[in-house]
């Protein structure tokens, strides 16, 4: 039974594990239970969640599921609310108003029993300074009652690709393979979801693509994943799902393909180095053109118009050094939704 | 039990590695013992210094220095006649002085040979304040007493026999060595757990260890495991420089054993509950300092209580400390165990009350 997914006990005990019932079961009873919940399953259920602080409502009334299986990102500039949601879920922080369950459980009545099921990778993650990563690891399984053999402690770390640095004190670890060590201490109560928060902020291009083939990793692995982030490309690399978060409301809400055949606005033709002149052709023949430097653009909604509009540009003459097609990505709908494009976290205009 | 066991070990870890901190931590208390016992054993009862101006200068006056210096409270030292007494002593900062005057043999013989009304006055110049000016102020007024006994030719009635107190051979080291003992289960504890309060809450560990199993319960009764085992260490290590260096007698008992485990767990856990009011490691080492330092000196650590005015002596007893103090040298020294095992009790009341308040009061969420 573990780790399979059958559909056909998937009703019957996806039911029960947000039932009452389930909350009797313990250890390996309740594991399988959970276990069994079925791909179409919601590992959380976020209703009308509020969050009120003196002088600010850090989340301002937001609803979303997040599915078995799926890797779902919260995305949103600095003080958007994602750690304060993510927090929520994970029992730290209590919500104002509104209703969020995580592996059916209340999160206010239930964060004992949520948190042995799910892995916390929290923002600015830092490890204790004098301890080795795989005694941290050892240490934070004996503190989930996971009894770990050396054997287990190895493994983990060589899931997070620590394996070379087991033995050096963490305090001497770059900072991508801190969020490592981070990512093996939440892996150890083996959570059947997991939060990063931020786990790619900070760190250099090269060890952030390391982290996302990680996360690609965890998620095949069958996982089901929490992920906040800033970064656009990070989202729509890794995310199944993803809510568009500003001032504690969720703006968009969908899968990247979605969001973007949704509010991209399609496919843009670029003309590059055509410039004044260019521009004022294509004007002069009804098409509607934009002059971004000495790129001249043209957005072309529907797919379908591609290639007819394409080949309407190769006949007339402009001095062009490249044509070339960009489709949309989530930058262009954050700055359609939001208004702004977002760097590092911070809103530009 | 296993969760703070992996603590414990996890913990302990970490604290010696930080091999800086653990060495001060178990030399600073052997550092203490060295410095007390080289000032306070190996000249026996401090002297004081007299500074005596004779302007009788005969031999009445000479007998009355004399017997002052046999009282062997005083050492003397001579100011010459021919100065202001006042100035001279401004001049040269000295504390206490006696000035004996002119016609002093003179009015003792008036008074040997019946003269009622012969009288001389000695002067005692000093600040009062200090207790060394009392210690002379004694020397002086028993030596005119003796003298005027003399002169009345009276017998003496009352005398005094010396006889030791307790039943060995003890030294200053047997008494201060269970203060500096209370000292440090005071202080190693205290000190170090509103600094971890701090770096824990700064460096969100607290946050981190509330999405495990363990309970802040667990996480606080680790730490006591923790400091009870350094300070067995550090116990160990004092009473070994105790009884080489300064052949101590007093021994470990196992109520001094007991009240130390207890001693441990109470300011294990006071330094929890401070750690419900630290944001920052300023405010962590300011707030222990507040609380530890008054503790230090008023529970009898260094001084004996006794020799605190009576307000203080009341506010003594409502620290935990002074319990901790007072029970280890009742059982240390003295073979006093029924009043040790009541501070006993008393500790663990305080380390209970503490332990509970900590664990409940110290969020490790955020709001
Ligand atoms: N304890 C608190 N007291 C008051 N305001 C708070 C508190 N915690 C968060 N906030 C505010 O709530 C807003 C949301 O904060 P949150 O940390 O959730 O943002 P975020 O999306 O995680 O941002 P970042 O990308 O910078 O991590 C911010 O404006 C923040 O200042
Ligand atoms: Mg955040």
């Amino acid at each position: 039974m573990k780790g399979v997914v059958s559909p056909g006990a998937t009703n019957v005990d996806g039911k029960d594990s947000r039932g009452r019932g389930d909350r009797k079961l313990h250890g390996t009873a309740r594991c399988r239970a959970a276990r069994d919940v079925g791909v179409g399953e919601h590992v959380i259920e976020v209703r009308g969640l509020v969050k009120r602080y003196p002088d600010i409502t850090a989340v301002d009334g937001i609803d979303f599921d997040v599915n078995r299986g799926e890797v779902f990102s919260l995305l949103g500039p600095n003080g958007a609310g994602k750690t304060t949601t993510v927090e929520i879920l994970e029992g730290l922080r209590d919500p104002t108003a509104g209703e969020a369950r995580v592996l059916g459980e209340d999160v206010r009545s239930g964060y004992r029993r949520i948190r042995e099921r799910v892995g916390v990778l929290p923002q600015d993650f830092e490890p204790f300074d004098r301890l080795r990563p795989r005694e941290a690891v050892a240490y934070w399984a004996h503190l989930f009652d996971h009894a770990v053999s050396d054997r287990d402690v190895a493994n983990i770390i060589e899931t997070v690709g620590l394996t070379d640095r087991a033995s050096t004190f963490a305090l001497n670890l770059s900072g991508g393979e801190k969020r490592r060590l981070g990512i093996a201490m939440a892996l150890v109560g083996q959570p059947e979801l997991l939060f990063l928060d931020e786990p790619t902020t900070g760190l250099d291009p090269g060890a952030r693509r390391e982290l996302w083939k990680l996360i690609g990793d965890l998620k095949r692995k069958g996982r089901t994943i929490l992920l906040t982030t800033h970064y656009l490309d990070e989202a729509e690399q890794l995310a199944d799902d993803v809510a568009i978060l500003n001032h504690g409301k969720i703006v968009a809400h969908g899968s990247p393909s979605a969001l973007i055949s949704q509010f991209g606005g399609g496919t843009t033709i670029v003309l590059a180095g055509a410039r004044r002149g260019g521009y004022e052709a294509l004007s002069s023949r009804g098409i509607a053109a934009e002059l971004h430097g000495i790129d001249v653009l043209v957005h072309v909604p529907m797919a379908s118009q591609v290639r007819p509009l394409l080949a309407k540009l190769a006949s007339i003459e402009v001095p062009l050094t490249e044509i070339y097609t960009k489709r949309s990505t989530l930058e262009d709908v954050f700055l359609k939704l939001v208004g702004a494009r977002m760097e590092e976290g911070v809103l530009a205009a | 039990m296993k969760r703070i066991l992996a603590d414990v070990t996890a913990f302990g870890r970490q604290y010696l590695r930080s091999r800086v901190g653990t060495f001060f931590a178990l030399a600073f208390p052997v550092i203490l013992i060295l410095l007390f016992g080289a000032i306070f054993s190996s000249s026996g009862t401090p002297k004081v210094p007299l500074a005596v101006q004779d302007l009788d200068s005969t031999f009445a006056s000479h007998g009355f220095v004399q017997a002052l210096n046999n009282t062997t409270l005083i050492t003397y030292q001579a100011i010459p006649t021919n100065v202001n007494f006042q100035d001279y002593m401004r001049a040269h900062s000295i504390n206490v002085a006696l000035q004996i005057p002119a016609g002093f043999q003179a009015a003792l013989i008036q008074a040997e040979m019946g003269n009622a009304s012969a009288k001389v006055n000695v002067t005692l110049a000093g600040d009062r304040t200090q207790s060394s000016f009392g210690i002379v102020y004694s020397a002086v007024a028993a030596v005119a007493t003796a003298f005027n006994l003399k002169v009345a030719n009276a017998t003496e009635v009352v005398s005094v026999d010396e006889s030791q107190l307790t039943v060995r051979q003890f030294g200053y080291i047997d008494f201060f060595l269970p203060g500096i003992i209370g000292f440090t289960v005071l202080t190693t504890p205290l000190f170090g757990m509103t600094s971890i309060c701090a770096e824990y809450r700064t460096r969100r560990f607290f946050k981190l260890l509330a999405t495990t199993k363990l309970s802040k319960a667990e996480w606080l009764a680790a730490k006591v495991v923790f400091y009870v085992l350094l300070l067995f260490l550090s116990v160990a290590i004092m009473m070994l420089v105790g009884v080489v260096v300064f052949g101590m007698q007093a021994a470990l008992t196992p109520l001094a054993v007991l009240l130390i485990i207890a001693g441990t767990f109470e300011f294990t856990s006071l330094g929890m509950v401070l750690g419900i009011f630290v944001r920052d490691p300023g405010t962590g080492e300011a707030l222990a300092n507040a609380i530890g330092f008054p503790m230090m000196f008023l529970a009898g650590s260094f001084f004996p209580i006794d020799a605190m005015p009576p307000f203080l002596r009341t506010l003594a007893r409502g620290l935990p400390l002074t319990y901790i103090n007072e029970g280890l040298r009742a059982t240390m020294v003295f073979g006093n165990d029924g009043t040790a095992l009541t501070y006993l009790l008393i500790t663990l009341g305080f380390a209970v009350v503490f332990f509970v308040v900590g664990a409940r009061g110290l969020s490790w969420k955020s709001k």
